[in-house]
């Protein structure tokens, strides 16, 4: 009995959820306006394009992989979407063709990691500065504007009080949730994390769940672009600048190792919200947004550190 | 002919054991300085646990040991290095990326100014001299890594000796030397031996511990057996005390009717080649036969069963499973055409630690529990709750990860992966090693039941006695080559072991 | 009887190109000479002393910075803080000498910034040496959190009035060689002697060789990765010292994306992201080549729209020299 409090006491579920409740007590205490529902609703409009990357980089962390192109893939799928516009296409073509490009993208990351067997590090790093640095060219760094008002819409609708991004995340997360629980791939992910070797000596197809994965990886990023350029209503090869180390952090803080094997979704969903809040409530309550930063950087630092300790007691007792 | 003033290495008592595995049991030895001492036994009869107690690897659960007269504090690799004791491993342990300098140097460099300024001209000046004392011409800029093993080797020996060394442990020294190379080694210990160093050689090879040791002692199940000089001992009567034990093993009882190399073959191996691990490799194991393949650690056994599972690719020949030609070689490929494999390194390659026991059970096999809505859990619940019991798997909870278990009951769950998709063949690599006097017979008494039910089953294992019990018939491996195949009945531990000790004209071309 | 020799049944040529790309420095080298060589040809004004310094100056911070970063490479962990360590050092530094801000004695200032640099180098190290937290990790979140603090310190202005000390720095000559290079001179040399010429040295790339070995070669691994750390930080802080007074104006975006310049840099230099590998030479080299891309795209006359294509350009050679390093490794057995 008491072994099992303890392990439920030692999941980082468990500590997340408790600091986020610590969070909106301390809010309700300091603010209780900004927990209001519609102020909530204003300010969730950019989190989704993030949750959005964040569920494949879940399962790419816990293959023991990283993918450091994601924010990369975001640019070259916005500004080929913005390119094929402005060279007179079909919105739905030039959608279509950017969903296939950041797919493609993370595909080739995955195929380079899972055939040359590179570190993921090194190959994301390359591909990168290669796929932001194809969307500049291509782009001359100039912004596309003006989409039709039928795509805008998909930025700005709402449907059932929830904007349209928050529904595809929402789909997106279940059924990759139930992937997860409900089908041998889940298993399959985290035996790789844990132990690739035994995996493939178990027969499961390591470098076809690696390629799936990151090529997963480039269709969410590809999402997400589409969900950004449709909310701003423009396309620059800029764009996603910075966001792998939102993801990576939300992911981490959400309790999944970065050597792999461990962590949930739904510890991603925890991190995500944890950093979502914090940030936001630091830049309505203060209006200072440099704050942010430092809490973040050192939430991760210090979350990471919390686990190992609490990990290490409860082996040792 | 001894000094009776010699210092000399006393080593009382020890015993160490793994999880009820006893390694050594109240083993007493002296070895004197300016002697050679050989140590011989089987694989796994403790020499290796010897080793890493007096290179301060491990810590023994019982003894002493004594340099000189005084204790040495035992679990400390810097306490024995510091006292000249050293031992060289049969894998050398070196820098691969950096030089020879640098690898001799590393963490007692020559330094002058506290520290600041290195003293490289008199660092490659003493590294030559090492070099030259013991014959070898080697280039000092090349990263240790590219070298040969052989070299490698010698690096590891030169860098021990470096220590001011007094006792020099060899582990296995010519296990991948040529005649040349292991008659400059031979030259280098006995020229150690005359500077008053005392070495503890282990070693396979009865040509060499009769050409170089005045002494001789066996160890056998971790049990000192006896030490004697070398004159008074006869090669043969060497080998009867290294294997001349009883144990209870499972007498296997043939198929009453018929004889089972009439059954189809299930594989058949055809001139399988691959440079530098095996070479014109034929073999053929039928539906219901237990084929041991016996050999020496390294001679190549792994990397054959390697090859038939699908995870390294061969150079030539080929592999008929059931009749047909082994298409699109890979792993999976092999589960599915019923094959089975249980890997030597049980932690790395064969487990899934942190995982969960029913998992583990589980995971070549999941894709089978998958309905339209999703895995069927209750089903593996009760498959894997089967396969528990069946195996007799001592856990508390399904649940529970598996590093939790003994080393007896993950090999069961390695084991238990395979058997309730009935594989036709499978290949149990060293399935016993690391394992409890228990837990052994009862994977004994699996290995039998799988044969008894039409499954071929290909046995590797470095113990005789365990090939010799249940093996149909016995493959020997040495240095890559069939060296002999045997009737059960013709087979017993001498001819084994001397078809798998490599001969010199073999590796001299 | 050498065995290693006739194994190799590689063609002549096969084993020029497998000795160039192994030896990074070299081939690297040969490759910068083909392309100045190439562009020289299409616009001699690329070999102009002018421009050639420009490329150097240009080149000297992250040089300088690399020197520390792949120390951290080859003792097996990674450093991905740099850019945010230079942004904090910037601003700590401009506000120390400013004339209308703390007014600092120049001397002083430089003292404080350095050593403000080796703090931060410190606390990452520790964090990763002493607690056990995965560098990429500990630098992450310092990437995050230091910019943070960049932009408290900064507060949303911004420092021109830096005083002429400080400027020439950054902008002065020695024997009409910029200062900066005459600094970047002197840590190589340093680098050169930490590497070849110490036991610290040595035994860091011992620990990245073989972390087990070098702990029963009794080496202190914490104390040998706590030393890279602190040696990175202090070199972001020399960095700082001479590329930020070449600005006219110090803000709080100052060194953002520093820190993948720099691992490209050292990476295509050859360096082992595994640890235990890595030349000087050959970060030199990479320094050297991904400075020029972007220059050498301007001078091969292709028009405005050219330039717009150099990351593209930088990453394809990432992608080359990762595909090199694994044709190597499949070409040497």
């Amino acid at each position: 009995m008491k072994a099992i409090f303890l392990r439920i006491l030692s999941l980082p579920e468990t500590f997340l959820s408790c600091l986020i409740i610590t969070l909106f007590a301390l809010i309700s205490q300091l603010d209780p306006s900004f927990l209001q529902w519609e102020v909530q609703r204003s300010l969730s409009s950019h989190i989704w394009e993030l949750a959005i990357i964040a569920i494949p980089m879940t399962l790419i962390i816990l293959t023991a992989g990283i993918d450091l192109s994601v924010g990369s893939i975001m640019s070259l799928s916005a500004i080929t979407a913005g390119m094929l516009f402005q060279a007179g296409s079909s919105m739905p073509l030039a959608c279509g063709a950017a969903l296939l490009t950041g797919t493609i993208g993370g595909f080739l990351n995955g195929f380079f990691i899972a055939r040359m067997r590179v570190h993921p590090l090194i190959i994301t790093l390359a591909t990168m500065a290669t796929y932001r640095g194809i969307a500049e060219g291509i782009s001359q760094a100039k912004p596309v504007s003006g989409f039709p008002a039928g795509f805008t819409r998909l930025g700005q609708d709402e449907w059932l009080n929830l904007p349209f991004a928050a529904w595809l995340f929402l789909i997106m997360f279940v059924s990759v949730f139930w992937v997860i629980h409900r089908r041998a791939l889940g298993l399959h992910v985290y035996a790789i994390g844990n132990n690739d070797t035994a995996s493939r000596f178990s027969g499961i197809h390591v470098d076809r769940i690696l390629i799936g994965l990151y090529t997963f990886s480039g269709f969410a990023s590809a999402l997400a672009a589409l969900l950004f350029v449709a909310r701003r209503n423009t396309a620059k090869a800029d764009i996603g600048m910075g966001i792998e180390l939102g993801v990576i952090t939300a992911v981490v803080i959400g309790g999944v190792s970065i050597f792999g094997g461990r962590g949930t979704l739904v510890g991603t969903c925890l991190g995500l919200l944890l950093i979502h809040e914090t940030r936001e409530f630091v830049s309505w309550h203060w209006n200072r947004d440099e704050f942010i930063l430092i809490v973040l950087g050192l939430l991760l630092i210090v979350s990471v550190v919390f686990q190992k300790l609490l990990r290490h007691k409860q082996n040792s007792s | 002919m001894r000094d009776p003033d010699m210092p000399s290495l006393n080593i009382q008592n020890l015993s160490k054991s793994y999880g009820g595995t006893h390694a050594l049991r109240n083993v007493s030895l002296k070895i004197h300085a300016g002697d050679i001492h050989a140590l011989c036994g089987e694989n796994g009869a403790g020499k290796s646990t010897l080793i890493k107690i007096l290179s301060g690897v491990e810590t023994p659960d019982q003894g002493l040991v004594q340099w000189n007269g005084s204790h040495l504090s035992l679990g400390k690799v810097h306490e024995m290095e510091s006292k000249g004791i050293v031992a060289v491993h049969q894998e050398p342990v070196v820098f691969p990326d950096l030089n020879i300098v640098d690898n001799l140097y590393a963490g007692r460099e020559l330094s002058s100014g506290m520290g600041t300024w290195l003293n490289t001209a008199s660092m490659k000046q003493q590294t030559r001299d090492i070099l030259d004392s013991l014959g070898e011409d080697l280039p000092l800029n090349q990263p240790v890594g590219e070298m040969a093993l052989a070299q490698r080797q010698m690096v590891s020996i030169a860098r021990a000796l470096f220590n001011q060394c007094r006792i020099l442990i060899l582990d296995e020294p010519t296990a991948s030397l040529t005649t040349r190379e292991s008659d400059a080694l031979f030259k280098t210990v006995i020229s150690l031996k005359k500077q008053g160093v005392g070495i503890l050689y282990v070693s396979h090879r009865l040509e060499e511990v009769f050409q170089l040791a005045e002494w001789i002692s066996v160890l056998r199940d971790g049990i000192l057996v006896s030490t004697q000089s070398s004159k008074d001992l006869s090669e043969d009567a060497l080998i009867q005390q290294m294997v001349g034990r009883k144990v209870a093993y499972p007498s296997r009882q043939q198929p009453v009717n018929t004889d089972i190399t009439k059954n189809k073959p299930v594989l058949e191996l055809k001139a399988l080649s691959r440079t530098p691990a095996y070479d014109d490799i034929h073999l053929k194991i039928h539906a219901g036969e237990i084929l041991g393949m016996s050999g020496l650690v390294g001679a190549g056994r792994s990397e054959i069963a390697r090859a038939i599972f699908g995870i390294d690719e061969f150079d030539t020949g080929e592999i008929l499973f059931n009749g047909k030609k082994f298409q699109n070689h890979s792993i999976r490929k092999a589960i599915d055409l019923g094959i089975a494999m249980v890997p030597e390194d049980r932690q790395r390659q064969g487990l899934a630690l942190p995982l969960s026991v029913e998992t583990n059970l589980l995971l070549p096999s999941l894709n089978a529990f998958q309905g339209m809505t999703g895995l069927d859990r209750s089903q593996m619940r009760s498959i894997s709750g089967q396969l528990i019991s069946k195996l007799g798997i001592k856990t508390g909870s399904p649940d529970n990860p598996a590093s939790a278990l003994s080393g007896g009951n993950q090999q069961k769950i390695v084991l238990g992966k395979w058997i309730h998709q009935n594989p036709s063949l499978f290949i149990l690599d060293e399935p016993t090693r690391g394992v409890d006097v228990g837990a052994k017979s009862e994977v004994h008494r699996m290995i039998i039941e799988l044969a008894k039910q039409g499954s071929a089953v290909l046995l590797i294992s470095s113990e005789l006695p365990e090939i010799l019990s249940l093996s149909d018939r016995i493959l020997v491996i040495a240095k890559g080559h069939v060296s002999g195949e045997l009737a059960r009945e013709e087979a017993n531990q001498e001819t084994l072991l001397k078809l798998s000790l490599p001969e010199e004209a073999k590796q001299s071309p | 009887m050498n065995h290693t020799d006739d194994t190799r049944k590689t063609s002549g040529w096969l084993r020029m190109i497998t000795y160039l790309l192994r030896h990074r420095a070299i081939g690297l080298f040969l490759f910068i000479g083909l392309l100045t060589t190439v562009v020289s040809w299409i616009n001699p004004a690329f070999l102009s002393g002018q421009n050639l310094r420009d490329i150097a100056v240009q080149a000297a911070p992250i040089c300088i910075i690399s020197c520390g970063v792949m120390l951290v490479l080859v003792a097996g962990e990674i450093d991905i803080s740099v850019g945010s360590m230079m942004g904090v050092l910037a601003a700590s530094m401009g506000i120390m000498v400013s004339a209308s801000r703390a007014q600092l004695p120049p001397h002083v200032a430089i003292a404080l910034t350095l050593l403000i640099g080796i703090g931060m180098g410190l606390f990452n190290g520790l964090l990763v040496a002493y607690v056990g937290v995965p560098s990429i990790i500990v630098t992450l979140g310092m990437l995050t959190a230091l910019r943070g603090l960049t932009e408290i310190i900064m507060n949303g202005a911004w420092i021109t009035d830096l005083p002429d000390e400080i400027r020439f720095l950054g902008t002065g000559t020695i024997l009409s060689i910029p200062l900066s290079l005459w600094t970047t001179a002197c840590v190589l040399a340093v680098t050169i002697w930490l590497i070849h010429r110490t036991p610290i040295g040595r035994r860091i790339y011992a620990t990245g060789s073989n972390p087990q070995a070098a702990q029963l070669a009794g080496l202190s691994i914490k104390s040998i990765k706590l030393f890279v750390f602190a040696w990175t930080g202090l070199l972001t802080a020399v960095a700082t010292l001479v590329s930020v007074p070449q600005l006219s104006v110090v803000d709080s975006g100052i060194g953002i994306g520093t820190e993948l310049l720099v691992v490209t840099c050292v990476v295509v230099g050859g360096t082992s992201v595994n640890g235990g590998v890595g030349t000087l030479s050959g970060v030199l080299c990479g320094v050297a080549l991904m400075t020029m891309i972007s220059t050498v795209l301007i001078f091969l006359k292709l028009g405005e729209h050219a330039t717009y294509w150099s990351r593209a350009i930088q990453g394809l050679f990432i992608l080359g020299a990762i595909l090199a390093d694994h044709w190597i490794s499949n070409h040497k057995k």
